[in-house]
C-alpha cells in the first residue's frame, strides 16, 4: 500500500506540465509580424512546389510568416468541413475547382478584392474552363492553378514496351493499335494480373473516358433540362460496354487489384503498368517520388470518332476564406501563387499540371523546358469544355460513374444495368440536392 | 447519527461546493448534448447554414419531424448506405462474439492451468496488443494485407496456395457470403482485442475456489465433468459480462475500418459509426446523422440494460 | 502400462499440446510486432520489391534518421500533445471522481437522488450519440483546434465517480467520525484520510483513462486540424498517407508512436493487466 497518494503525485505532474507548456509556448508574434496560413492536399509535387513558392514568399515580405499544412485528400473535405463553422480554418487554402461554387454561396469564401482581380481582368488572362469554377453568382472567388486535364494522355513504361517488341514511343491512330499493345503487355500469374497493359480505372480517368466519350460521339450526359444527366444514351451505352470489353475480353486490366493502394499513379512507377490513362500530374508526382524511373507521357487518339472533344472542371487554385483575420496578407500570398507569372509557371513545371493562364501555353517553351511531357497534351486544350453545373462532382465522378462501371468491368453488371444505375443514381443526387 | 448543526451545515457545504460545479459539467456535457442530439434528429441541420435563433434550428435549418426517421427506410442513396452499414455492424459483432470467446476461454483454461511463471509470462504477452494504438494496428496489418508485397500473401505462396486477389479491396470475394474485407477486418480485430477477455476468464477462474474443485474431484467427476458442471455454472455472471462487453465494443467499431479499408470495398465494412461521422463532418447533414446516431444509441440501450438487469446483483461480490 | 504411468503419460501429452496452443498464440500475437519492426529496417526499395523478404536484407536506421530529421515532424511537440492532453484528463478525472464519489458515499443532502440520476445517466450515454451535439458546442466556446477542446468536454467522468462510490463505501465511518473529532475540515478529511485508501481504484482509473485517451483517434479527428496541435494517432494516419510511396517510412513511424506504450507497458504491466482483469472493463 503506497503511502502517498497518486493523485497528488498526478496534480504535481498536471502543475509541472501546464508550467512547461506556458514556458514552451511560442512568443507573441514579435512587432507587426503577421502570421497567415495555407492549407492544402497532400500530393507531393505540389506539396513541394507550394512550400518552395511559400518560402520564396516569405524571403520577399519578411513580416509574414506562412504555416503550411497538408492533409489526406479524403480528410481533405472534412476539415474544411469541421473548422469551417468554428473559423479555424487556414487563410488562404488550396481548393479544387468544382467544389469551390459550394462554398461561396455558403458564405465560407471571400470575393476576390477588385483591387486584387477582377473578372474582366480575369477572362482575359485565365482559360474560361478552369476559371468558371471560381465565378459563382457573378462573383469571382479566387484563381485557378490548373486546367484539370485528365483526357487522352498516358505515361507510358519504356521497359515494358521494350520487353514485348514494340516500337517506342508509340504513336496510336485509334484504339485498335493501343489495345493491340497493351494486351502484349498484361501479364498474369496464374490468373492473377501481375502487369496491366492498360490501365485506365483511376476514379477520375473513368469519369472524364465516360463524359469524353459521350461528347466524342456527338451526345450529351446533360439531359435536355441540363441539370439532371442522361447515361442510358445509346452513346453512353456505347462507352460502358467498350471499356468492359478491354477490361473482360482484352484483359488489358483488373480494376480491383490496381486500386487503392495498388492504384495509380504508384502502380505506374513501379512497373506494374505499361500504358497508363491519366493527367500529367501524375508525372509531376513521379519526378519527385519515383526519380529513378523512366517513362514518356504521349497523347492518345479520341476513343470514339476522330474528334477530340472532352469536358474539364475547374482545376486546384488558391481562394480565402471568409474567416481570415489577416485579408491583405492572405491576398497577396493567393496572388503571388496565381496570378504571378514565374511563380504560376513554377507551380504548373513542378506539379505537371496543365497552366490555367493562356500565357503560359502561348508561349509553352519555358513549361516545356521543365515537364516535357506535357506538350502532347497542350495541343488537346482548344477542344475542351467547361464540365457544368454537375451538382456534386466528386460524388458525381466517384460514386456514381466510377463504381458502376468498375462493376461493368468486373462482370458484377452487364453493361446495360450499368448504364441504368448510373442513370438513375446521378438523377437522384441532383433531385436530392434541389430539394435543400 | 446526531451532529451538531454547525457540523451539518459545513458538510452539506462542502457537499454542494463539490457537486454543483460537477453537476454544471455534466448538464453542459453531458445532458445538454443527450438532448440536443434528440432533437437534431427531428431538423435539417447544417452547420453551413445560419438558421435560427435557438441554436441555428428553424428556417433555414427547418424542422422536418420524422422525416429523417421514415427516410432510413428509402432509397437514396445515404440511406442506403445507412442500412448496409447496420448490417454490416450486426455481422461484424455477432461474427467478433463467439469467434473471441471460442480463442480466449479456452486459452484462460490453459494457461490457468499452467505454472505461475508461465502464467504471468503468457498473460502479459497476450495483453500486449490491447495497449496498442488502433491506428498502428490498422497501417500494420494493412501492411501485412497488401497483396503483392505484404507478409500474409507470401507466406500463402510459399506454401504453394494461390492467395486471394486482394484481401481489403476486392469487392466480389466472399467466404461463406461474407465479404473479404471483413473476415480481414475481424482478424485483425481480434488480433488487438482478445486480451481483454482473456485477462478477465484468467481472473474470473482463478477466483473459483479451490475446495469447489476439490470436492467435485472427491466425488469422482473427472476433467470434462469438471468443466461442464462446476466450472462454466461459476463462470456465469462473467461470461455474461463479457459478452455484454464484448457486443458494446464491436458495436462502435470505428478506427480499424476507418483506417485500413476505409469502410470499402464498396462499403462492405462500413460500420454505423463511420457512416454517422461522414454524414455528420463531411457531407454536413448533421440532422440525419444525428437520427442515425440515435438509431445506434437505441441498439446500444438495449445491449447496456440488458448488462445492468443481469449483473445488478453481481457487483455486489 | 500400469495406470500410474498412463497418467503420467496423458499428463505429458497434455502439457505439450497446451505448450504448443500457447507458443502458436504467442507467434501470433507477436508476429505483427516483429513485422513492423523489420520492415522499419528495411530500406524503401526493398519494402515494395516483389516477391516480399521478410529479413531486411541490409537492415538501415535511415528511416528513423529520416523521421527524426524531418522538419515537418517534430516529434517532441506531437508527444508532448498527446502527454499534455492524457495527464490533464487523466489528473482532473482522478481528482473530481475521488471527491464526487466520497461525496455520494459519505454525505446526506437534499437533491442526492437527482444528482445521482443525472450521474448515472452521463455512464448510459455512449459518445457517438453525442459527439455532433459536443462538436457544436465546442464551435460556440472556440475550443475547435484546441488541446483544451480535446481536454474539457472528457475531463469529468461519471464512471469514474460511480467506482469510487462503490470503492469508497467500503471505508469505515469511523474513520471519518475520527478526523471530524480531530477538528479536519471537510476537505482534510477527503484530501489525508480518503485518499490514501484509494490508491488502487485510482491506479486502475488512472491507467485506463490515460490509455484511452492516449489511442484516442475519432475525437481527436474532428476537434484538430491544425498539424502542430496534432496528437500521436492523427499524426500517424498523416504521415502514411503523405509517405504512401515510401511504405518503410509508415513503418518505422508507427514503431516510433508504439514505443513509448509498449516500454510503459512492459515496465508497469503486472499493474495494468491486473486492473484490467479485476475492474474488468473497457
Amino acid at each position: 500500500m503506497r503511502s502517498y497518494s497518486p493523485v497528488r503525485w498526478l496534480v504535481l505532474i498536471m502543475a509541472l506540465v501546464l508550467a512547461s507548456c506556458s514556458a514552451a509556448a511560442p512568443a507573441a508574434p514579435v512587432a507587426e509580424k503577421v502570421t497567415i496560413r495555407m492549407w492544402s492536399h497532400q500530393n507531393s509535387a505540389f506539396n513541394k512546389v507550394n512550400q518552395e513558392l511559400i518560402d520564396q514568399f516569405m524571403k520577399e515580405n519578411p513580416n509574414i510568416e506562412v504555416k503550411y499544412e497538408t492533409f489526406p485528400y479524403d480528410q481533405f473535405i472534412q476539415t474544411l468541413q469541421t473548422s469551417m463553422p468554428a473559423g479555424t480554418e487556414a487563410d488562404v487554402i488550396e481548393m479544387f475547382g468544382s467544389w469551390v461554387c459550394n462554398y461561396a454561396t455558403g458564405g465560407r469564401l471571400q470575393e476576390t478584392p477588385a483591387e486584387v482581380m477582377s473578372y474582366t481582368k480575369a477572362q482575359e488572362i485565365f482559360y474560361k474552363a478552369p476559371l468558371d469554377g471560381y465565378y459563382c453568382d457573378g462573383k469571382l472567388y479566387g484563381m485557378p492553378n490548373e486546367y484539370n486535364l485528365e483526357y487522352s494522355g498516358a505515361l507510358v513504361n519504356p521497359e515494358l514496351y521494350k520487353a514485348a517488341g514494340i516500337a517506342f514511343p508509340p504513336e496510336y491512330k485509334d484504339y485498335n493499335g493501343l489495345i493491340a499493345d497493351a494486351k502484349k503487355m498484361s501479364a498474369f500469374s496464374g490468373e492473377t494480373m501481375t502487369t496491366a497493359g492498360f490501365h485506365f480505372t483511376g476514379g477520375d480517368a473513368l469519369g472524364f473516358i465516360m463524359l469524353g466519350g459521350i461528347l466524342e460521339q456527338g451526345g450529351n450526359y446533360f439531359a435536355d433540362d441540363g441539370k439532371h444527366f442522361n447515361f442510358e444514351s445509346k452513346e453512353a451505352l456505347n462507352v460502358i460496354s467498350t471499356l468492359t470489353r478491354y477490361a473482360r475480353e482484352d484483359k488489358v486490366i483488373d480494376p480491383t487489384l490496381f486500386s487503392g493502394d495498388n492504384g495509380l499513379p504508384g502502380a505506374f512507377f513501379k512497373g506494374q503498368v505499361g500504358i497508363a490513362y491519366i493527367g500529367p500530374w501524375a508525372a509531376g508526382v513521379g519526378l519527385v517520388d519515383y526519380p529513378d524511373v523512366k517513362f514518356e507521357y504521349v497523347a492518345l487518339p479520341p476513343m470514339f470518332g476522330s474528334e477530340y472533344k472532352f469536358a474539364a472542371d475547374a482545376g486546384w487554385g488558391k481562394v480565402v476564406s471568409a474567416n481570415t483575420k489577416h485579408s491583405k496578407e492572405a491576398w497577396m500570398l493567393q496572388n503571388y501563387l496565381t496570378i504571378n507569372r514565374a511563380n504560376a509557371l513554377k507551380f504548373n513545371q513542378i506539379s505537371g499540371t496543365v497552366p490555367a493562364l493562356k500565357e503560359l501555353v502561348d508561349n509553352p517553351a519555358e513549361i516545356l523546358a521543365v515537364a516535357p511531357y506535357m506538350q502532347p497534351i497542350l495541343k488537346l486544350l482548344p477542344h475542351g469544355q467547361y464540365l457544368g453545373n454537375v451538382t456534386d462532382r466528386d460524388q458525381l465522378f466517384y460514386e456514381i460513374i466510377a463504381k458502376n462501371l468498375t462493376d461493368a468491368l468486373n462482370g458484377t453488371m452487364t453493361p446495360e444495368q450499368a448504364a441504368a444505375k448510373m442513370n438513375a443514381e446521378a438523377n437522384a443526387m441532383v433531385d436530392s440536392k434541389a430539394s435543400k | 447519527m446526531a451532529s451538531p448543526g454547525s457540523l451539518r451545515r459545513s458538510q452539506r457545504r462542502f457537499a454542494f461546493s463539490v457537486m454543483t460545479p460537477i453537476m454544471i459539467y455534466l448538464m453542459i456535457f453531458s445532458l445538454l448534448p443527450m438532448i440536443w442530439a434528440v432533437i437534431l434528429g427531428f431538423f435539417d441541420y447544417s452547420p453551413a447554414r445560419v438558421g435560427g435563433t435557438i441554436f441555428g434550428l428553424g428556417e433555414s435549418n427547418p424542422f422536418v419531424g420524422i422525416r429523417n426517421y421514415l427516410d432510413m427506410f428509402s432509397d437514396s442513396q445515404p440511406a442506403t448506405v445507412f442500412r448496409k452499414s447496420v448490417s454490416n455492424t450486426f455481422l461484424f459483432t455477432f461474427l467478433i462474439l463467439p469467434l473471441n470467446l471460442a480463442i480466449t476461454l479456452p486459452l484462460a483454461i490453459i494457461i490457468e492451468r499452467s505454472h505461475a511463471r508461465v502464467k504471468g509470462f503468457f498473460r502479459a504477452v497476450y495483453f500486449l496488443p490491447t495497449v496498442t494504438s488502433a491506428v498502428a494496428v490498422a497501417l500494420i496489418w494493412g501492411a501485412i494485407y497488401n497483396p503483392q508485397a505484404g507478409l500474409l500473401n507470401s507466406m500463402i505462396r510459399t506454401i504453394g496456395m494461390t492467395p486471394p486477389k486482394a484481401w481489403l479491396s476486392d469487392p466480389q470475394a466472399f467466404v461463406f457470403g461474407i465479404p473479404l474485407a471483413m473476415v480481414a477486418l475481424i482478424v485483425a480485430h481480434l488480433w488487438q482485442d482478445f486480451g481483454y477477455n482473456l485477462v478477465i476468464f484468467i481472473a474470473a477462474l482463478q477466483g473459483i475456489p479451490q475446495n469447489l474443485r476439490d470436492a467435485a474431484m472427491v466425488d469422482g467427476a473427472n476433467e470434462q465433468q469438471m468443466f461442464w458442471y462446476v466450472t462454466l455454472p461459476l463462470l456465469q455472471p462473467t461470461l455474461l459480462f463479457v459478452c455484454v462487453m464484448t457486443i458494446l465494443s464491436s458495436l462502435q467499431m470505428f478506427i480499424l475500418a476507418q483506417v485500413m479499408t476505409a469502410g470499402g470495398p464498396r462499403e462492405q465494412t462500413t460500420t454505423m459509426l463511420m457512416s454517422i461521422y461522414s454524414n455528420a463532418f463531411r457531407y454536413q447533414n448533421m440532422g440525419w446523422a444525428a437520427a442515425m446516431s440515435m438509431v445506434l444509441f437505441g441498439i446500444i440501450m438495449l445491449f447496456t440494460i440488458v448488462q445492468f438487469r443481469f449483473l445488478r446483483s453481481d457487483w455486489e461480490y | 502400462m500400469t495406470t500410474q504411468s498412463q497418467t503420467n503419460f496423458s499428463h505429458l501429452i497434455g502439457a505439450v499440446l497446451r505448450y504448443t496452443v500457447l507458443g502458436i498464440g504467442l507467434s501470433v500475437t507477436l508476429l505483427p510486432f516483429v513485422y513492423v519492426i523489420l520492415s522499419s529496417l528495411k530500406t524503401p526499395s526493398e519494402i515494395i520489391q516483389i516477391p516480399p523478404s521478410f529479413f531486411p536484407k541490409a537492415p538501415t536506421w535511415q528511416n528513423f534518421i529520416t523521421i527524426f530529421n524531418d522538419p515537418k515532424v517534430p516529434l517532441g511537440l506531437f508527444f508532448f500533445n498527446s502527454s499534455f492532453v492524457a495527464v490533464a484528463r487523466v489528473g482532473v478525472t482522478l481528482f473530481t471522481s475521488s471527491l464526487a464519489g466520497y461525496i455520494f458515499a459519505r454525505y446526506e443532502f437534499g437533491g442526492k437522488g437527482v444528482m445521482f440520476a443525472v450521474i448515472m445517466a452521463q455512464i448510459m450515454i455512449p459518445f457517438q450519440m453525442i459527439m455532433i451535439p459536443l462538436y457544436l458546442i465546442l464551435v460556440k466556446l472556440q475550443l475547435i483546434d484546441t488541446l483544451w477542446g480535446l481536454i474539457i468536454p472528457a475531463m469529468i467522468d461519471a464512471f469514474g465517480i460511480f467506482m469510487m462510490r462503490q470503492f469508497i463505501e467500503g471505508i469505515p465511518r469511523e474513520l471519518i467520525d475520527a478526523g471530524r473529532m480531530d477538528g479536519a475540515t471537510e476537505f482534510q478529511i477527503y484530501w489525508n484520510l480518503i485518499l490514501p485508501q484509494l490508491s488502487a481504484p485510482l491506479a486502475s482509473l488512472g491507467i485506463f483513462t490515460f490509455m484511452a485517451t492516449w489511442n484516442d483517434y475519432l475525437w481527436p479527428l474532428i476537434v484538430i486540424t491544425t498539424h502542430e496541435r496534432r496528437t500521436l494517432p492523427l499524426l500517424l494516419t498523416w504521415y502514411s498517407s503523405s509517405h504512401g510511396s515510401r511504405p518503410s517510412l509508415t513503418m518505422a513511424a508507427s514503431v516510433i508512436v508504439l514505443l513509448p506504450i509498449v516500454l510503459i507497458y512492459i515496465l508497469f504491466q503486472r499493474q495494468i493487466v491486473a486492473n484490467a482483469a479485476t475492474s474488468g472493463f473497457k
